[in-house]
């Protein structure tokens, strides 16, 4: 039962494992009857679609942006304001929303083409700020702080379950696809080296582009999911500590891998919803978690499970490097 | 020189503040020639290469490629022009396998996987890597790596490739693989200029050299007679050994 | 006469602001990171001092340099704990630096700000000012008494930080080691303690200012975070690493926050500094003190 490990492969294990534990989740709610439970499940869904969006732009292409929340907020107030104030339905809305988030996120990739590391992180930031503080501070447009009232899209709480896993599962094909093939090695060439990977031939600008975009519109989508859902969006949606929760749930799933992600946002989420009747003590218990792991175990949970499965289901040809 | 060269070179500058890395430089390479570049520390060799991959555009003069222009142009496009490189600081993929490394240099210049695929898995058989082809690239020793950043300029036949100091702190039987790589590829047309530092290699591999000190050329032509120069003794060893 | 009371207000905004980017220059300058926890060192300043004077009763003057010394050693403790293993040969594998860098001081700024949030509490506390509420006049604006000695006493800081890292010997050894940590070493400075020694002041520097602002800004869990916001700003505009253009940014931003809260608009007040930072990143990604090439 042992077998020689090469990427590809270890991408297609990953990407059905990944799906195995959606289909855990398609389960549960034969066991797990309370609606405010399946509704928690619910929004770690939309937690799950932003960590894969979030883990596209950084764990693969190396885009360390801080605005993942904030595409989900645009995504929530495209369907909202269609909604408000032209009485569209999410038919209209969702679709609008995944379009504005692919152009907005057109937009931020083009301001920060050229820049790296801190700069792209500030300016993210920046860029997430601004469009939050626009949006709470266009009160006569958005209504501001006290946010919209969001029709919601399914009469039965099972329903939405059942769509926003379909939709995750579907992204998550959609991104597995993008991966396996020769743009995921442009993404992570870019990643790993952008002046060689330029060197090589690798179009940066035009990847770097995409990864925005597409990043963005799945972010996008998210938004207007959870908004139909909560039947509710507000700014808090943008705020730069709901991305830091994406980030967290990425880097404690196992940034750069493809599960990693899912797993992240279902147990940090689930986790922090249990903790909450606890006592609050869930953003504590995550920060740190989040500092062990980039410390300690980069690749994240998902990377410990499979060190363990490696270990004991495949040969290793690659351990040991020869010396010269 | 009747012809248009297939790499002309005619004054180009280049200067930091006010220091000229490049002041002038003209040189010329042909179709299929090896040629070795060499000089001291900061004569402006790797500046030239800079240029000529893109990563740093010229003050003045410029550069041709059979007749087009290339100076200015961005790495990315004087790849797809057949212009590659490798790095002084060797560069590969680290978290990517040594297939993928050479995959990826496929892929970006026009071949399908499937067309990339073969193709690197014989580059790999032929710089005896290809048992590591599934380790991270970012785990091999400096030898091993150096070879992997070198054969990925391969996936595609080159116009021109520039080798940024190839023999630098390797292994003398990695150093043989690489010198008989380009030995073949030479013999096959392919052309090639080398910066390096190894005499005994350039003497070996480059019929012509040219010789580089503070930004100008100083000396070019058969290489025996270059380095018995006096103008590039004195530039390597100062003026008293001249 | 309305300009010049803007201009000085705008000033002494910007000298506050120059405390707190003065230090994220600094350790810009020695690790090449952003620290995205700075906003609480800032915090851990006002609560020191607040709670120093109210709690403990203080007197004012001696609750500052108490809280210089609170925010100094959370510095000095991060830096330890978080910042070591990024020179620690750390680097190659896995996380790059700057990865690392932002997400561990991102979530070091939630920890804290929940820390903090969880056993102090959410609400805030006003600080104590330094002097009497008398109002003073500077030419012709008038200032509060707390306001103005507290804008003496940042103009001190700031003027005694630049000469310190210009002309000390730690100051030197700063600049080494922010040229080139290699040589630095081999000339016999341990960079891993100039890293502690900036660490310690960035985090003074900011705690200071949240205590020097105690009184306007109410400490609360999350006070640090506007403060730290424009700081961000400030020395990307003021070039990341240079202690002199992070001063000269900070009073420009200053003036231009309290000239645009007038004559643009009071609400986006906030967003000016970043619509310039991304303009500026736009035309001359290198930012304002960059240099012309592709890297390689």
């Amino acid at each position: 039962m042992r077998r020689i490990v090469d990427t590809r492969g270890r991408m297609r294990t990953d990407f059905l494992a990944s799906l195995a534990v959606l289909a855990i989740v398609a389960f549960l709610p034969a066991v797990m009857t309370s609606d405010y439970w399946r509704g928690v499940i619910v929004v770690s869904m939309y937690f799950a679609l932003l960590a894969i969006s979030w883990n596209l732009l950084a764990g693969y292409t190396g885009q360390f942006s801080l605005a993942p929340a904030t595409f989900a907020m645009i995504g929530g107030y495209t369907t909202g304001l269609l909604a408000y104030h032209f009485g569209a339905t999410a038919v209209l809305g969702i679709p609008a929303a995944i379009v504005v988030g692919g152009v907005i996120g057109l937009l931020l990739a083009a301001i920060v083409m050229r820049l790296r590391g801190p700069y792209l992180a500030l300016t993210t930031l920046s860029f997430a700020e601004i469009i939050r503080v626009v949006i709470a501070n266009s009160i006569d447009f958005t209504r501001g702080d006290l946010g919209l009232n969001v029709p919601s899209l399914f009469e039965r709480r099972l329903t939405s379950y059942y769509v926003m896993l379909a939709v995750v599962a579907g992204i998550q094909a959609g991104v597995y696809w993008l991966l396996r093939g020769p743009g995921g090695l442009y993404l992570r060439a870019i990643r790993d080296d952008e002046v060689a990977a330029a060197g090589r031939g690798v179009d940066t600008v035009r990847w770097k582009t995409y990864a925005f975009a597409l990043s963005a519109a799945i972010g996008g989508l998210a938004g207007a999911l959870y908004a139909h859902f909560a039947q509710f969006v507000s700014p808090e949606l943008g705020l730069v500590s709901q991305a830091g929760l994406v980030i967290s749930m990425v880097v404690i799933g196992g940034l750069g891998s493809l599960g990693g992600p899912i797993v992240g946002a279902v147990l940090v989420y689930v986790t922090s919803e249990l903790l909450r009747e606890v006592g609050g003590y869930q953003l504590i218990v995550f920060a740190i978690l989040v500092i062990l792991f980039a410390r300690f175990f980069r690749d994240g949970l998902w990377g410990l499970l499979r060190s363990g499965y490696e270990r004991r289901f495949v040969t290793s040809d690659v351990r040991t490097v020869t010396a010269e | 020189m009747t012809a248009v060269s297939y790499l002309a070179v005619e004054q180009l500058t280049v200067a930091f503040g006010g220091v000229r890395a490049l002041d002038g430089v003209n040189l010329a390479v042909a179709s299929g020639e090896l040629v070795g570049l060499v000089g001291p520390n900061g004569s402006g060799k790797t500046t030239l290469v800079n240029v000529l991959s893109g990563y740093l555009r010229p003050d003045a003069g410029e550069a041709r490629l059979e007749g087009r222009r290339i100076d200015g142009l961005d790495p990315t496009t004087l790849a797809h022009l057949g212009v590659l490189r490798t790095f002084q600081l060797t560069r590969v993929f680290p978290r990517m396998s040594v297939l993928e490394n050479l995959l990826v240099a496929g892929c970006a210049l026009g071949l399908t996987p499937g067309a990339a695929e073969p193709r690197a898995l014989q580059l790999l058989e032929e710089i005896s890597l290809l048992r590591l082809q599934n380790t991270d690239a970012g785990r091999l020793s400096g030898g091993q790596a150096k070879l992997l950043e070198f054969a990925a300029c391969f996936m595609m036949s080159p116009r021109i490739t520039l080798l940024d100091e190839p023999f630098a702190a390797i292994h003398p039987t990695m150093k043989e693989v690489m010198a008989r790589f380009i030995r073949r590829r030479h013999a096959a047309g392919q052309t090639f200029l080398l910066i390096s530092h190894d005499m005994p290699v350039v003497i070996e591999l480059c019929p012509r050299t040219i010789c580089l000190n503070a930004g100008g050329v100083i000396a070019d032509g058969e290489t025996r007679q270059v380095f018995s120069n006096p103008h590039v003794i004195e530039a390597y060893l100062g003026e008293a050994a001249a | 006469m309305l300009i010049l009371d803007l201009l000085i207000n705008g000033l002494i905004i910007g000298v506050f602001y120059a405390l707190m980017a003065m230090g994220l220059s600094l350790i810009f300058g020695i690790l090449k990171i952003v620290n995205f926890a700075h906003g609480e060192f800032y915090m851990v300043g006002a609560y020191a001092y607040t709670l120093a004077a109210v709690m403990l009763k203080v007197p004012p003057w001696l609750a500052l340099p108490l809280a210089f010394f609170a925010g100094a050693i959370v510095g000095l403790v991060v830096e330890r704990l978080l910042i070591r293993p990024l020179y620690a040969g750390y680097t190659s594998w896995g996380l790059k630096r700057d990865e690392y860098a932002v997400i561990v001081t991102f979530a070091l700024s939630i920890l804290l700000i929940n820390l903090v949030d969880k056993f102090v509490g959410p609400y805030g506390i006003r600080g104590p000012p330094l002097v009497g509420n008398a109002r003073v006049h500077v030419g012709p604006a008038i200032v509060s008494g707390h306001r103005l000695v507290a804008s003496l006493v940042a103009i001190a800081l700031v003027a005694g930080t630049m000469l310190l890292v210009r002309y000390s010997h730690w100051g030197r050894q700063i600049q080494a080691v922010a040229q080139n940590r290699l040589g630095a070493s081999l000339a016999g400075t341990d960079p891993a303690r100039v890293s502690g020694i900036v660490f310690a002041l960035a985090g003074g520097l900011a705690a200071v200012a949240g205590a020097l602002l105690a009184n306007v800004f109410n400490p609360t869990p999350d006070v640090g975070l506007f403060p730290a916001t424009k700081a961000y700003v400030i020395i990307v505009l003021g070039g990341m690493g240079s202690i002199a253009g992070a001063v000269v940014a900070s009073l420009l931003l200053g003036v231009l926050e309290s000239f645009g809260s007038v004559y643009i608009s009071y609400e986006y007040r906030d967003t000016f500094g970043l619509i310039i930072l991304m303009i500026v990143l736009l035309i001359r990604p290198q930012g304002l003190l960059g240099e012309h090439s592709r890297e390689v």
